[in-house]
């Protein structure tokens, strides 16, 4: 599921389109206080300042940077603005990008508004006489007579002008000055923002790389133009205290600018204390990294620069992915001959291109080998199915030129280290699909499956040889263990048996009606309305109809017998009607009148959206096709039969706007309604009145196919329906629209199967955007397309498009029915016992140590430091709101699991001890995580829910910041804490997710694409405007209407 | 008596909010197409506008049956009813107050409803207008100014996203501090932007009146302009656009523009420097200083899908050219109230 290289280079433009020209926003300054710690390296009385000219407002409009942001972080987000987006080309024939060159120009001219401002910082205008030089600065002039009432501002110096209203400054109300009104006085002060180091030290090693240059006499011209000291500086403030103390004095900051890129990238978990390297692995491997760096870990000063350098920084990509994994993951890993060989597959016979010259990391698999690999009970490598498939994978003709052309090292694979070796290898060649994809999805569908149950060897032989086509399909047997190897081949085989159907109509609405299908089934049998012993069963059940199709009659009945066989399995009646369905799909059946009442309201919203595509009702088509067998068997085609049969007629086209010959000039290969026109052209009417023998009759009955599968495809379009949506209410061609066998466009042939491509976005011509391809992943897709809908709260903040689909799936994924109010309450408590974890370790030095080191496992060094010195320094208050909710909860839930014995710290804890004594199975981490998870298709392969404590991850080449919305897991925790103080039962999540996400995203004011703290910010600014009821929101209902048994009340005792 | 089959718009438009903002049950509002309400500008054979024309001067047909006309307006005076579209007995009852689908109006609701204009402006701040982008906004400033006898003026910006800068208000300065916040950047997604510009103009009464400034081309959009115009023409919002003349050069962008505005019974613009943009603002104040008001219930029709509108002259007037929209669809809407400001501010009738 990694972005194609097209949209991999769209991104890179969109991220500097992004920064560079929509970097402005309104609002004052952050006044938020500096999070405390976050600058470590000195008191904040004696921390050295940057002063930027003018106000920080401005500034961090031109500079790309929210103004959310604190103080702290806004030189380390100028540093890798400059260096990420300031610049194009490289070497001699690197430009700075329009978004420098107007941050250059922006701070020109505020060094002249700021001598007018004079050392007061005021800038004084009571009328025309002397408003002159200020309006030259600015841009503009009076017309037509200044002091008049009719006076107004118009531009004089268009380049000068544009950063005056690009900065935000108060044009409308100079203005009223010079219309005659009051005098209009502007505070234009300078800004200073904390700055690390001393000003001096950055300065210095710009001029000795560089000797001195009069115009360039602070911190601020350094870094916008000398993008080597700006991504030092970028590197620098994501680093380890500590470290750097080490770093500053040797090598020192000079020798460390050439290796700023390698440092930026791979410098976050390098640490040093008491002169030494901390490698991973420890002690005990520290002669294995000497022997590989070649140099010791006692001798920082020249390991780090020799591990940054070697092997064109591969090597230090080999030792921060190593350092991201836990502990034992390590031990692992650093295993002697594991070790070393492990590198050398990566590393190859040649190490080109580098492991830092591209604008994103590279090698996403490398981490996510080193941090998930999983292991057998010998602690050998896990292999699915047998050697032999491996062997016959890579040996493939495709494998083997790969291999060459990047110069990887392949030794013989007879056992398992020697695939772990060749799956290293691979991982560096950033392909789709490629040998690391495959053993990394089949490994983890492998584990998931129960004991005494692996996949077989012809089952990963088969899964292999359809992984390019078919590997977001198999996300669904990863979230269903329980389907077997048959369910898996017999699924594999039918949607191969689909694909070759050789009439093109036919094919699509054969793989649309099969995959809508399978749709349903994977809903309702995550709702859990599928009996857990039923579901591999149900699934064969649902897809043996469509083993043969031939005509569309034929996957008519198809479709409807496997529709029946889903409604069969959940609800034991396999002739639903569609508000059956509907009522199916909508949740699960609740007894109590308010849950009722939510079920109902969640199957509007889907009634809503097919109300809204204007879906033929599937009891309409099935009344049809029972008509038409009621012919077959000597009746008549009665009027009400007739009038059903005119129902199909009722859809129009929109108006259009383009003639068909522009369509086809404008929007070739985009524009594409052939499957709605068929529709349209479809006279039931006639054909019934026709109709004499069976064939005709068949014939009819093949007519309703194009109806059936809009409807089923659009049931699932509407469950996974983004908060916010807007296409799916306004573009009734969506669903019919939707392109599964690839008619429209040419080049996905081969990836039909896949997760759908968003194609027609930006084409007026084109009908609209519609999707391409198959059903898998589209809670994202979906998220995708319609996220730009949600108008963001500051002006053009910056939401990265990567991160809301992400973000939009892991509201839209999870459903609420089955959680128990004891499960929400328990949810709450773990969160806040996790806070008084925090607050008692502050008193206790050997809790300390323990929150520390559970907390540290999902930190960077850096952060990790700075907690260490906020519980030290009982600073915890402060510090406990740069905690996630996902850390608290995982505080707790380790702590307690870790050190059974341990008495609570808090009545949070207390509460909670007393909640599991009395309801254990709700309590517990398993299905804490099932319930209140999100899907990790990236970094588990699975659509399953499930909280995964992760350590943060960086913006990887191929996933942008989607990776960022896998491991931001806190949300859903966070609603579910909110609605439990608040007394929401936990039904009432199906409606407050979507909305409280969908808030929350409209309110991120983000910086970088991995600023995890601009969503902790707007999803704490979500919760605080729903605790202080400025959002719309249902009334709670009472906590007896949920499922669950009661809950005792806070120091309730519980016996 | 006419029989009422359907129901007003415009009322349950506003009622409908209400109804939200109140339960605050669901994100989404429904509303049926009932009172018609249609701009019309009339015009010589050199553009000249109009005036002076009576009710009894137009002929109003849907689908190709006569509907008779129940309000009637020019400019910017007030709307009136007219006399034999007074459900007999009724009296004036202002405020306005819930009606049931089918539900007439009384005279003073009907006035109410029809008088007076919303102007939301539309302005294009993405990439695509970074060069031109600070004339621009001049231009709009200075339209805004000039707006001096419109009701309300909204002022909203786009680019891959749309920024509601001002809220539509009375207060000019409130305005035209939106105007100068906005900042350039990002794609274009014009059609999604206008899409909900429509959707907010719609939960208001009276005159709906879009002026878009656009430097041309999309390139974000998901929903294509043929459903934009669909609602435009379906609530009653007449579309204005000014662009560029490298936009009129652009095939795509031309067509769309010259056709949406069309549609709806506006106009497009393209402007070869920035005195042509303030010169376009400059005729969008005059047209809406000259179009007539006509309101009319809709007989019963049984046509269920798109209804065509065809208004004409009578008399020796027949030679003049008329500019409506062309027809709407009749559907129950449903727009999401999530993204639009969380208090929309309801008109105040003059």
């Amino acid at each position: 599921m990694k972005r194609p290289r097209w949209l991999q280079v769209f991104l890179v433009f969109l991220v500097g389109a992004c920064a560079g020209l929509a970097s402005a926003v309104r609002g004052a300054p952050s006044d938020r206080p500096n999070p405390v710690g976050k600058q470590a390296d000195a008191p904040s009385s004696q921390r050295a300042a940057l002063t930027i000219p003018g106000p920080l407002r401005s500034f961090l409009r031109m500079a790309g940077i929210s103004q959310k942001a604190s103080p702290d972080e806004i030189v380390p987000f100028l540093a890798r603005n400059v260096s990420l987006r300031g610049y194009s080309g490289q070497g001699f024939s690197q430009r700075p990008t329009e978004f420098l060159i107007l941050l250059r120009r922006y701070v020109q001219q505020a060094r002249e508004l700021a001598v007018l401002a004079g050392p007061q910082g005021l800038i004084p205008v009571s009328g025309c006489k002397d408003a002159e030089r200020i309006l030259e600065i600015l841009g503009y002039r009076t017309r037509p007579d200044c002091g008049q009432s009719n006076a107004h501002v118009e531009t004089s110096d268009s380049q000068r002008a544009f950063l005056t209203i690009d900065s935000g400054f108060p044009l409308p109300e100079l203005e009223r000055t010079l219309q005659g009104g009051p005098p209009f006085t502007y505070v234009f002060p300078n800004s200073e923002v904390p700055v690390l180091l001393s000003e001096r030290d950055w300065i210095s090693v710009h001029e000795q790389l560089n000797g001195k240059d009069k115009n360039q006499t602070g911190l601020l011209d350094v870094l916008l133009h000398d993008p080597g000291v700006a991504r030092l500086y970028a590197a620098w403030s994501r680093m380890d205290p500590e470290t750097l103390v080490y770093l500053k004095q040797s090598p020192g900051l000079k020798r460390l600018v050439p290796l700023a890129a390698s440092l930026d990238y791979y410098g976050e978990y390098i640490r040093i204390r008491s002169g030494r390297v901390l490698a991973p692995g420890g002690t005990a491997a520290e002669a294995q990294w000497r022997e590989l760096v070649g140099v010791s870990p006692d001798s920082p000063a020249e390991f780090v620069p020799r591990l940054l350098t070697k092997d064109n920084g591969w090597l230090a990509a080999y030792f921060d992915s190593l350092a991201r994994a836990a502990p034992d993951q390590q031990a692992h890993f650093l295993e002697p001959v594991r070790f070393r060989r492990c590198y050398e597959a990566l590393r190859g016979r040649d190490a080109r291109p580098s492991a830092d010259g591209s604008v994103f990391r590279p090698d996403p698999d490398l981490v996510f080998l080193t941090t998930r690999l999983e292991w057998d009970r010998d602690v050998q490598p896990r292999v699915p199915g047998n050697l032999q498939a491996w062997k016959n994978l890579l040996n493939r003709k495709t494998n083997a030129e790969m291999a060459r052309s990047w110069g990887l090292r392949l030794k013989g694979l007879n056992d398992a280290e020697g695939l772990l070796e060749a799956i290293f290898a691979f991982s560096r060649v950033p392909i789709e699909s490629g040998p690391a994809d495959i053993y990394l999805t089949l490994s983890e569908l492998d584990r998931r499956r129960s004991a005494g149950r692996p996949l077989s060897p012809q089952t990963v032989a088969l899964m292999a040889d359809k992984f390019a086509g078919f590997s977001d399909q198999y996300l669904i047997f990863s979230e269903f263990p329980e389907l077997t190897d048959t369910s898996i081949a017999l699924f594999l085989n039918t949607a191969a048996s689909l694909g070759k159907i050789p009439d093109h109509a036919l094919r699509g609405n054969a793989m649309g009606i099969f995959q809508a299908n399978v749709g349903v089934w994977q809903i309702l049998a995550r709702q859990g309305q599928i009996p857990a012993a039923d579901l591999d069963p149900s699934w064969q059940r649902l897809i043996k109809p469509f083993a043969q199709i031939s005509s569309s009659a034929q996957l008519f009945d198809a479709g409807r017998k496997s529709l029946g066989e889903i409604s069969l399995a959940a609800n034991g009646n396999r002739r639903a009607t569609q508000a059956e369905v509907i009522d199916l799909v909508a949740g699960p059946r609740q007894t109590v009148p308010a849950s009722q009442q939510m079920h109902s309201q969640v199957a509007d919203r889907i009634r809503a959206v097919l109300n809204d595509q204007r879906l033929v009702s599937i009891d309409t088509l099935f009344a049809i096709s029972d008509g038409l067998d009621s012919i077959g068997h000597g009746g008549s085609a009665d009027k009400s039969l007739v009038r059903l049969a005119e129902e199909l007629q009722e859809f129009q086209m929109p108006r259009p706007i383009f003639s068909r010959g522009e369509r086809a000039e404008w929007a070739a290969g985009v524009y594409d309604n052939r499957h709605t026109e068929l529709q349209m052209h479809t006279d039931l009417p006639k054909i019934l009145a026709s109709a004499t023998s069976g064939q005709h009759l068949e014939d009819a009955r093949g007519e309703l196919v194009p109806f059936l599968r809009d409807t089923l495809v659009g049931l699932n379009y509407a469950y996974y329906e983004p908060p916010g949506s807007q296409a799916l209410h306004n573009n009734p061609l969506l669903v019919r629209s939707h392109d599964f066998s690839g008619e429209s466009i040419v080049g996905l042939e081969q990836l039909l199967w896949q997760a759908p491509h968003v194609i027609g976005t930006g084409s007026p011509a084109g009908g609209g955007a519609h999707l391409v391809g198959s059903l898998a992943d589209l809670p994202y897709v979906l998220g995708r397309m319609e996220g730009d809908f949600l108008s963001p709260e500051n002006v053009q903040a910056l939401i990265w498009s990567d991160l809301v689909p992400g973000v939009i799936a892991n509201a839209v994924v999870p459903r609420w029915w089955n959680v128990t109010s004891n499960e929400l309450h328990a949810v709450a408590l773990y969160q806040r016992a996790g806070e008084e974890l925090l607050v008692a370790s502050a008193e206790n030095q050997e809790l300390r140590d323990r929150v520390s080191s559970i907390l540290s496992a999902r930190m960077t060094p850096r952060d990790a430091s700075l907690l260490d010195s906020a519980l030290a320094e009982n600073r915890v208050r402060d510090f406990s709101g740069e905690l996630t909710p996902a850390d608290l909860f995982y505080l707790t839930a380790e702590y307690r699991q870790k050190f059974p014995a341990d008495p609570p710290w808090g009545p949070a804890g207390r509460e909670l001890e007393a909640l599991n004594r009395q309801y254990p199975s709700e309590v517990e981490w398993q299905r804490l995580s099932r319930d209140f998870g999100i899907p990790h298709p990236i970094l588990e392969r699975t659509n399953a829910r499930e909280l995964l404590s992760v350590g943060p991850l960086p913006t990887f080449e191929g996933y942008s910041s989607r990776l960022l919305a896998e491991t931001w897991d806190s949300p859903n925790l966070y609603w579910a804490r909110l609605a439990d103080e608040m007394g929401y039962s936990p039904v009432e999540l199906n409606r407050l997710v979507p909305m409280l996400t969908r808030r929350m995203i409209v309110k991120i004011f983000a910086t970088e694409l991995d600023d995890s703290p601009a969503i902790l910010r707007a999803m704490r600014e979500t919760g605080d405007e729903l605790r202080h009821g400025q959002l719309a929101a249902i009334p709670a209902l009472s906590r007896g209407s949920s499922p669950s048994t009661a809950v005792p009340a806070e120091n309730e005792k519980v016996n | 008596m006419l029989k009422i089959s359907l129901v007003c718009a415009a009322l349950l438009w506003s009622l409908s909010i209400r109804a939200v903002a109140q339960d605050t049950e669901g994100p989404h509002i429904r509303v049926a197409i009932d009172l018609v309400q249609l701009n019309v500008a009339v015009t010589d054979n050199k553009g000249h506008y109009i005036t002076g024309l009576r009710p009894q001067d137009f002929l109003v047909a849907e689908d190709g049956i006569t509907e008779q006309i129940a309000a009637f307006g020019e400019g910017n005076e007030s709307v009136r009813t007219l006399p034999n579209m007074v459900p007999p007995g009724s009296q004036p009852q202002p405020p306005v107050t819930a009606k049931e689908p089918g539900e007439r109006l009384t005279a003073g609701e009907l006035s109410s409803l029809v008088g007076g204009a919303s102007v939301f402006v539309l302005f294009d701040t993405s990439n695509y207008m970074y060069r031109g982008f600070v004339f621009a906004q001049d231009a709009i400033v200075d339209f805004v100014r000039s707006l001096d006898r419109a009701d309300r003026v909204a002022f909203y910006s786009y680019s891959r996203d749309l920024s509601r800068g001002s809220l539509l208000s009375v207060d000019r300065a409130q305005v035209l501090r939106g105007v100068r916040t906005t900042v350039a950047g990002d794609d274009a997604a014009l059609y999604n932007c206008l899409l909900l510009t429509v959707q907010d103009a719609a939960r208001f009464t009276g005159r709906k009146v879009i002026v878009v400034f656009s430097n041309g081309p999309d390139n974000a959009s998901v929903v294509p302009p043929e459903q934009v115009a669909e609602m435009a023409q379906s609530t009653g919002t007449t579309i204005y656009m000014v662009s560029t003349e490298q936009a009129h050069l652009e095939p795509i962008s031309n067509a769309v523009f010259q056709r949406m505005t069309a549609a709806t019974g506006g106009k497009v613009y393209f402007a070869k420097n920035w005195k042509d943009e303030q010169d376009a603002f400059s005729s969008i104040r005059d047209d809406l200083a000259h179009l007539y008001s006509l309101s009319y219930y809709p007989e019963p029709n049984p046509n269920r899908g798109w209804r065509s509108i065809r208004v004409k002259l009578t008399g020796n007037h027949g030679k003049y050219h008329i500019r409506t929209r062309d027809g709407y669809r009749l559907r129950s809407f449903e727009f999401s109230t999530e993204n639009a400001s969380p208090n929309p501010q309801q008109p105040t009738p003059r």
